[in-house]
C-alpha cells in the first residue's frame, strides 16, 4: 500500500487530499496555475511530500494512485481556444448547430449575441448520404464529396474534424467509412470525432453540438494529460493517472482524450461523489449536496445514495452536451459574490470579487462589498486565524464597503445591510436548490443537506431553514472536499446504444447483441484503467418511454433477458413512471429507445475522512465567545476549535466551530455532533 | 350570444395596499420564491405531459396572479402566453364572483372572447388561500396559480386546432369560458369527461391533468410562502413588485423622445384571400406616458382573421418589453402603464363570434411589427420587430402504415425564418429572440414519429434582408411524404415579408409549394385546404428571411466577404445588395474585397438612389 492522492483543480486553489499508507487523511491547498494546471498539480504534490518529510521523488515512488479533476476542458470552452474544427454533415442539415432548435437563452433581448462558433458555416461541409430512421440506406455515401470536403477543411486550416450523419447511431457504416477517408486524405489530422461514438443517440442537433464540442476540446485535453503524465513519470511515478468525468466516475487518460467532452462540468461532480460516500457513512442516503465556494454555488440531488444523472437538456458554455452528467445546478453565489444596489433593489452576484482583489475584508484592495464581508460583520468569521491562520480580516474595510454601497443608498445601518445580503444570497441558493429538486419531483423537507466548499458550513444553517430541511452534514474536509471526492470516485462508464421499437417488436437478439457490444467495450476500457475484468460491476438497463414522450427512463434488467423478462420490464416501467412522475398508463405499450450499460470498478475508500482531536467534551475545545447576529440582533456565541474536537463531541447553538479553512455556524436552538468519520451533524430546531 | 367587455376586463385593478411597508429585501425574497414556483409548475408539466408539444417544444407557461387578477410573477416561457394569462382569470373572478373560488378549486378556460388567445390555448388556474389577518379564524384567497399550455386539438371541424376557414369561432372548436374541474379538492368527473369528449386526442385529458397537477403544486408551494410571511406581507410584496416594474417602465418611456409616431403595415391576405389587411398605429410619447392607438386599422367585416383584444394587448406588451431593459420584471406594472386604444370592430378587437385561429398569429404578430416600424426612427437601437410570418403550421394528415392509425403532423420542426437584425447585431439562430424558449423538433425525432423524410432544411443564400447588420437567412425546406396525405395550411409573408429597419432591406418572402418537383405542383396563394399529396412527393417551403438593420451600403466590406465565404450571401448578392466587389473565387478560397471597385460601386448606387 502506498499513498493515494486526489487532486482537484479549482478556479483559485488546487486542492489535494492524501490518504497515507497508515490510513491518515491529509488536506492541502496550493494556488491554481491557470496557464498550465499541471504546474500547480506538481507543486501541490511537492508540498504534500514536504508534509510527510519526503521529497517529490520519494513521494512519487510511494504513490499508489493519482486521481485528478481538471478544468482544462471547461477553460477551453470559456476561452473558446480549442482546435480549429470542421464538420462533415448530411446534406440538408448543415445549419442545425446554428439554428439550435430555435433556442436562445434570452427571450427579451434582440441584441443578445450568438455563441462563439466552433465551426463556422464555411467549415461545415454538406455530404450527400442519407439513412432512414431504421438505418436503411436511402442515399449511398458520396465518397468523392467526403474527400473533397476534407481537402477543403484542410485548406481552411482545420485540425480536428467532427462527422455527423443522420441516424448514424442506428447504422454507423457511413460515419466509419468517412473516418477512413479522412485518414487517407489528411493523415496528420489531430483528431476525428464520429457522432455515433461520442453520443450514440438522437436527435441530430444534440448530437451535432456534443460531437463538435468533443472535437474542439479533445486535442487540448490530449496535450494536457500527456504533459501531466510525462511530468509524473519524470518525478518517478509509475502508476495510473485517473481523470474525473462529469458522470461522477474516473477513467484513464487515453479514454478521456478521445471523449474529452465527458470532462466538461466535471468540477462539481467530485464533491457530489464525496458527499455520497460521506453521507452514506453517516447513514444518510437521500440528500442535497451543496458546494459553496468563492464564486459559485453548486447543488445536486442524491437519492438512494446515488446522484441524479441527467441525460437531457445539459447546456454548458452555450453548447448542448448530450452525455449523462451528474445533474448539478450552478449559480453565481459564493463568498466573493458582490452585493450592489441597482434601481433601488439589493442584488447579490453573480459576479465575484474572486481571490484578487477579493472581499473588502481581505485587505487586498477590494472596495466592493461581498457575501464574505457580510459574514464577517455578522460575526460568523474569525477576525484572525482565517484561511489556515494565514490571514487577518479587516472588519472596518468590510463596514466601509457595506456602508458606501448598500447601507447608505438603502437608508439602512450596516448590520441591517449585511443581514439583507445574507437573506438575498441564502434565498437565491435555496431557490436554485428548489429548481434542481423540481426537475426530479423531490421535496426538500424530506432531505438532509451536505454542505461543503469554503463557505458551505457558514451558510448551510440558513439555506436549510429556507428549504425546511432539519439535518445538515458538514464534513471536516469541506474546504477541499472535491479532492476527496475524486479520490473515492469509482471507475465508471455509462454507455447507451440506440434501439427504437415498440416493446412488442423488440427482438431479444438485437438487445442482447447491443448489450454484449457495450459490455465488451466497457471491459476493454476498464481494463485500461486498471480494473480486472472480474471486478467490473455491470448494471444493464432498457431505456423506455410512452409514445410521444421525449424523456427516457432507465429500467433495470435484473436477470437474463427472455420473452417473459420483457413483460416484466413493461411492468417495472409503469411502476417507475408512477413513482417518479405520479402517473402511468398501464394499458399503453412502452417504446424502447435503447439499451444502457453502467459499468463500474470499485475503489477502496478510507474508513474516516479527517483526523480528529481528543476533546470528547466540547467544552475542552472552547476557545472563547463572539457576538453573532442571526437576524434578530447580536447574541453571544461560544467559539470552538474544530481540530481539537473528538468523535462524539456534542455542542449547542449559538456556537461557531472554527476549522483551518472554514467555519461551521450553529444557530440558537440547534445542536452539533461530531461523528467518528469526521463529519459534523447539525440538527436544526 | 354572450358578450364580455374585454377592454373593461383589462382595466387597471388598482392596488392591494395603499402604502406598502414591506422591506425591500423581503419583497425581493418573495419575488424570487414566486418565480421559482412558476418554474416548478412549468417543469411539472414538462415532466408529466405526454405530448411532444408540451414536453418537447416547451409550449407552456406558468404565472402567479393576485386575488384581483393582476400578474405578479411568471416563469420565462412563451411571451404571448404569459401576457394573455390574466384576462381569463379576471373573467372567472367577475362572472363567478370571488365567493365561487374555494380552497381546493381548479378552473379551466380557453375562450378567446373571455380573455384567451385562441381555442387550443388552455389556461388552468387555482386559488391560493391563507389565514385572514383581519379576521382571525377565517381564510381568504390571496393569490392565484395559473398554467397555460397549447394543446394539439380543441375539437371543431378540423383536427389540429386551426380551422382557419371557419366562418365563426364556434366552427373553430369547443369554447370553455370557464369550468371548474376540481371542486374543493374533488375532481369533477362530469366536467372532465365533457372536456375529454370534446377533443380528438386521446392524450389531451392526460395533458390537462398535468396542468391541473401543476396548478395544485403551485397552490401548495405558494401556501408555504403565505404561511411563512403572512397574507399581508405577501400582498405588500406583490404591490411592491408591480410598483417597481411600473416605475422602471415609466423611466424607460421618459428616456424616449416625446412625440407622435405613426406607421402602417399589412398582412398579405386572410385565409379566404381577402387582400391587404391593414394595420395602423399611432404611438404618443409624452413624458413618461405611453399611448398606443390602433385607430385606422382594417374594419372590413368580411375578413376572416381577427386578433382578440387580449391577444392584441399581449403582442403590444411583448414588443414594448423587448424595447426596454430586459431585467425589468414582467408583471402587471407593464400593463398598467400603457394606455391602449383598440376600436371595437377593427381586426385587432373583433366583435364576439369572429373566427380567430388564423388571426391570433396574423394580424396578431403584425402588432409588434407596426410598433417597431413606428418607433424605428427615434429608438433605432431597440425597435426590432420580435415577430414572424408563420401563417399557421403546415398540417399533414394521413394514415401511418406502421400503426394503421391516422396521424396529424404539425410540422413543428426546426426551420429558420423571419429573424430581424438589430443595431450592432446580425440576426442569428432560427427565430427572433422572443421565441427563445420554444424548442422545435428535429428530423431524427419527427421521422421516427411520422412517415416522412426531411431532405433539406438549411439556410438559403441571399434570403436575409441586407443591411448594415444583416437579417437572418430564411431556410429552404423539403419534406417527402411517404404515404398519400393531405395538407392544410395558411401562408402569409409572400407579398409583405419581414420589413427592414432604419434603412435595412426586407427579408426574402415565403413560398410554399405542395407536390414540389412533380408535374402538378401546387403553389399556395393563401390557404391549402386539404391539398392531396401522393406518397413520394415533396413539400417545399422557402421560409422568408429577416429584415436588415441600417443601410447595406454601410456594411463593413470584410463582414460581407465573411458572409460570402459562409454562403449566407452570394458573390452576386454582395455586389447587388451591398455594393461590395469581390475578386478571386469562393471555390479556391481566394476571395478578397476590391476596395477601389467597392468604393466606386457604392458611390454609384448611392447616387442612383438619390
Amino acid at each position: 500500500m502506498g499513498y493515494r492522492v486526489g487532486i482537484d483543480v479549482g478556479g483559485t486553489f488546487t486542492d489535494l487530499i492524501a490518504v497515507t499508507p497508515a490510513g491518515e487523511v491529509v488536506l492541502d491547498k496550493t494556488p491554481t496555475t491557470p496557464e498550465d494546471q499541471s504546474i500547480g498539480v506538481m507543486r501541490g504534490l511537492e508540498q504534500l511530500a514536504g508534509r510527510f518529510g519526503l521529497d517529490l521523488t520519494a513521494l512519487c515512488r510511494d504513490l499508489e494512485v493519482v486521481v485528478h479533476g481538471t478544468t482544462v476542458a471547461d477553460n477551453t470552452m470559456i476561452e473558446m481556444n480549442g482546435a480549429p474544427t470542421g464538420l462533415l454533415v448530411t446534406k440538408g442539415h448543415r445549419d442545425e448547430i446554428e439554428m439550435r432548435r430555435v433556442h436562445k437563452e434570452q427571450i427579451w433581448d434582440p441584441t443578445y449575441p450568438p455563441p462563439p462558433p466552433i465551426a463556422r458555416r464555411r467549415a461545415r461541409i454538406p455530404i450527400p448520404e442519407r439513412l432512414n430512421f431504421e438505418g436503411r440506406v436511402l442515399v449511398p455515401l458520396d465518397e468523392e464529396a467526403v474527400r473533397a470536403g476534407v481537402r477543403r477543411l484542410r485548406a481552411l486550416g482545420v485540425r480536428s474534424i467532427a462527422v455527423m450523419f443522420l441516424f448514424s447511431f442506428v447504422n454507423p457504416a457511413h460515419e466509419r467509412r468517412a473516418a477512413e477517408l479522412i485518414r487517407e486524405e489528411f493523415p496528420d489530422v489531430d483528431h476525428v470525432s464520429l457522432s455515433h461514438e461520442v453520443m450514440p443517440r438522437g436527435p441530430e442537433f444534440e448530437r451535432t453540438s456534443t460531437t463538435l464540442v468533443n472535437a474542439y476540446v479533445a486535442p487540448r485535453i490530449a496535450g494536457y494529460v500527456e504533459a501531466l503524465q510525462r511530468k509524473l513519470r519524470e518525478a518517478g511515478y509509475a502508476g495510473p493517472l485517473l481523470i474525473m468525468q462529469s458522470t461522477g466516475g474516473v477513467m484513464h487518460p487515453e479514454y478521456v482524450s478521445r471523449r474529452a467532452v465527458s470532462l466538461l462540468a466535471s468540477g462539481p461532480t467530485g464533491g457530489v461523489m464525496g458527499a455520497a460516500l460521506v453521507a452514506g457513512r453517516s447513514g444518510v442516503t437521500d440528500f442535497v449536496a451543496m458546494d459553496m465556494g468563492g464564486t459559485s454555488f453548486d447543488t445536486c440531488l442524491v437519492r438512494r445514495g446515488r446522484p441524479e444523472i441527467t441525460t437531457d437538456w445539459n447546456w454548458r458554455y452555450r453548447y448542448y452536451i448530450g452525455l449523462p452528467m451528474v445533474d448539478v445546478q450552478s449559480i453565481g453565489a459564493g463568498g466573493g459574490s458582490i452585493a450592489r444596489v441597482r434601481q433601488g433593489t439589493l442584488l447579490v452576484g453573480p459576479d465575484s470579487a474572486g481571490a484578487r482583489p477579493g472581499p473588502a475584508c481581505y485587505g487586498r484592495g477590494g472596495t466592493l462589498p461581498t457575501v464574505t464581508d457580510a459574514d464577517a460583520i455578522l460575526g460568523y468569521l474569525p477576525s484572525d486565524g482565517f484561511a489556515g491562520g494565514r490571514m487577518t480580516l479587516d472588519l472596518d474595510a468590510a463596514r466601509r464597503a457595506l456602508a458606501a454601497e448598500i447601507a447608505d443608498p438603502l437608508g439602512l445601518d450596516v448590520v441591517e445591510a449585511a443581514w439583507g445580503i445574507e437573506r438575498i444570497v441564502n434565498a437565491s441558493m435555496a431557490d436554485a436548490t428548489r429548481r434542481v429538486l423540481a426537475s426530479h419531483g423531490a421535496d426538500p423537507r424530506d432531505l438532509a443537506l451536505i454542505a461543503y466548499g469554503g463557505n458551505g458550513g457558514v451558510h448551510a444553517w440558513a439555506i436549510a431553514a429556507e428549504l425546511g430541511a432539519r439535518r445538515v452534514l458538514v464534513p471536516r474536509t469541506a474546504p477541499a472536499f472535491s479532492a476527496l471526492g475524486v479520490l473515492v470516485a469509482d471507475h465508471l462508464l455509462d454507455l447507451i446504444r440506440s434501439y427504437v421499437v415498440p416493446l412488442s417488436h423488440v427482438e431479444l437478439d438485437e438487445v442482447n447483441a447491443r448489450l454484449s457490444d457495450l459490455e465488451e467495450e466497457a471491459t476493454k476500457e476498464l481494463r485500461s484503467s486498471g480494473v480486472p475484468e472480474d471486478d467490473v460491476e455491470r448494471e444493464r438497463f432498457l431505456q423506455m418511454c410512452y409514445p410521444g414522450q421525449n424523456f427516457d427512463m432507465s429500467v433495470r434488467i435484473a436477470g437474463p433477458l427472455d420473452a417473459g423478462g420483457l413483460l416484466d420490464l413493461a411492468g417495472s416501467f409503469h411502476a417507475l413512471h408512477e413513482a417518479d412522475r405520479g402517473f402511468s398508463f398501464p394499458n399503453q405499450e412502452p417504446i424502447v429507445r435503447g439499451v444502457r450499460l453502467v459499468a463500474r470498478g470499485r475503489v477502496p475508500t478510507p474508513d474516516h475522512f479527517a483526523e480528529l482531536g481528543d476533546a470528547r467534551d466540547a467544552a475542552a475545545a472552547r476557545v472563547g465567545t463572539r457576538e453573532v447576529a442571526f437576524g434578530d440582533g447580536f447574541v453571544l456565541a461560544d467559539v470552538f476549535d474544530g481540530p481539537r474536537l473528538a468523535a462524539g463531541a456534542h455542542l449547542e447553538g449559538p456556537a461557531l466551530v472554527q476549522e483551518p479553512f472554514t467555519v461551521v455556524v450553529v444557530p440558537p436552538g440547534a445542536t452539533l455532533h461530531l461523528e467518528p468519520t469526521g463529519t459534523y451533524r447539525l440538527e436544526l430546531p | 350570444m354572450t358578450s364580455v367587455d374585454l377592454v373593461r376586463l383589462a382595466r387597471s385593478r388598482g392596488r392591494l395596499v395603499e402604502h406598502p411597508s414591506v422591506d425591500r429585501v423581503t419583497a425581493e425574497v418573495i419575488r424570487g420564491a414566486m418565480e421559482t414556483i412558476c418554474f416548478e409548475m412549468a417543469t411539472y408539466v414538462s415532466r408529466t405531459a405526454t405530448t411532444p408539444i408540451l414536453n418537447q417544444s416547451n409550449e407552456r407557461n406558468a404565472t402567479v396572479l393576485d386575488a384581483t387578477g393582476r400578474l405578479a410573477a411568471l416563469s420565462v416561457g412563451i411571451p404571448q402566453f404569459m401576457l394573455t394569462s390574466t384576462l381569463p382569470v379576471r373573467f372567472a373572478l367577475d362572472f363567478l364572483g370571488p365567493e365561487e373560488f374555494r380552497e381546493g378549486d381548479v378552473f379551466v378556460a380557453n375562450d378567446p372572447y373571455h380573455g384567451g388567445g385562441h381555442l387550443p390555448d388552455y389556461n388552468v388556474f387555482a386559488p391560493v388561500f391563507a389565514d385572514d389577518p383581519e379576521t382571525p379564524g377565517r381564510r381568504r384567497m390571496v393569490l392565484i396559480a395559473s398554467i397555460q399550455c397549447h394543446h394539439g386539438d380543441t375539437g371543431g371541424a378540423v383536427p389540429g386546432g386551426y380551422n382557419v376557414t371557419a366562418t365563426d369561432v364556434w366552427g373553430e372548436g369547443v369554447r370553455w369560458p370557464v369550468v371548474k374541474v376540481v371542486d374543493r379538492g374533488e375532481p369533477r368527473r362530469d366536467v372532465l369527461y365533457a372536456l375529454a369528449a370534446n377533443n380528438r386526442l386521446p392524450t389531451y385529458i392526460g395533458d390537462l391533468r398535468a396542468q391541473v397537477g401543476a396548478a395544485q403544486l403551485g397552490v401548495r408551494r405558494l401556501g408555504e410562502v403565505l404561511d411563512r410571511y403572512g397574507a399581508r406581507t405577501v400582498e405588500e410584496a406583490v404591490d411592491h413588485m408591480i410598483d417597481y416594474a411600473g416605475r422602471r417602465f415609466r423611466e424607460e418611456v421618459a428616456s424616449w423622445p416625446d412625440g407622435v409616431y405613426e406607421a402602417d403595415t399589412w398582412v398579405d391576405h386572410d385565409p379566404l384571400g381577402h387582400p391587404d389587411i391593414h394595420l395602423h398605429v399611432k404611438i404618443t410619447v409624452a413624458g413618461d406616458q405611453l399611448t398606443i392607438d390602433y385607430t385606422g386599422t382594417d374594419e372590413r367585416p368580411e375578413i376572416q382573421a381577427w386578433s382578440t383584444f387580449g391577444n392584441t394587448r399581449g403582442y403590444t406588451v411583448g414588443q414594448i418589453a423587448t424595447m426596454m431593459d430586459p431585467e425589468i420584471p414582467k408583471n402587471e406594472g407593464f400593463f398598467d402603464q400603457i394606455r391602449l386604444i383598440v376600436p371595437e370592430g377593427c381586426v385587432l378587437n373583433p366583435r364576439p363570434g369572429k373566427p380567430v385561429s388564423a388571426g391570433t398569429h396574423h394580424p396578431g404578430a403584425e402588432v409588434g411589427e407596426v410598433i417597431a416600424l413606428a418607433m424605428q426612427h427615434v429608438l433605432g437601437d431597440r425597435a426590432v420587430p420580435q415577430t414572424y410570418k408563420t401563417g399557421i403550421p403546415t398540417i399533414i394528415v394521413g394514415v401511418d402504415p406502421r400503426t394503421g392509425r391516422p396521424f396529424t403532423d404539425h410540422s413543428a420542426e426546426v426551420y429558420a425564418g423571419w429573424c430581424n437584425a438589430a443595431k450592432g447585431m446580425d440576426a442569428w439562430g432560427a427565430q427572433n429572440a422572443s421565441f427563445g424558449n420554444l424548442w422545435k423538433a428535429t428530423a431524427e425525432i419527427n421521422e421516427s414519429l411520422y412517415p416522412h423524410i426531411q431532405w433539406e432544411r438549411d439556410y438559403r443564400t441571399d434570403s436575409g434582408g441586407p443591411g448594415r447588420w444583416r437579417g437572418l437567412c430564411g431556410s429552404h425546406y423539403e419534406k417527402e411524404v411517404l404515404v398519400d396525405a393531405k395538407v392544410y395550411t395558411y401562408v402569409v409573408g409572400m407579398k409583405y415579408p419581414m420589413p427592414g429597419i432604419c434603412g435595412g432591406r426586407p427579408g426574402a418572402p415565403n413560398e410554399l409549394v405542395i407536390r414540389y418537383g412533380s408535374d402538378d405542383p401546387y403553389r399556395v396563394t393563401h390557404t391549402a385546404d386539404w391539398v392531396p399529396i401522393a406518397a413520394g412527393q415533396r413539400i417545399m417551403y422557402d421560409y422568408g428571411g429577416g429584415g436588415g438593420w441600417g443601410d447595406p451600403l454601410e456594411r463593413d466590406p470584410q463582414a460581407v466577404l465573411d458572409d460570402v465565404l459562409d454562403e449566407y450571401v452570394s458573390v452576386e448578392g454582395a455586389r447587388r445588395d451591398y455594393g461590395v466587389v469581390l475578386t478571386g473565387s469562393l471555390e479556391d478560397l481566394t476571395l478578397a474585397v476590391d476596395a477601389q471597385a467597392t468604393a466606386a460601386l457604392r458611390a454609384r448606387l448611392r447616387a442612383e438612389r438619390a
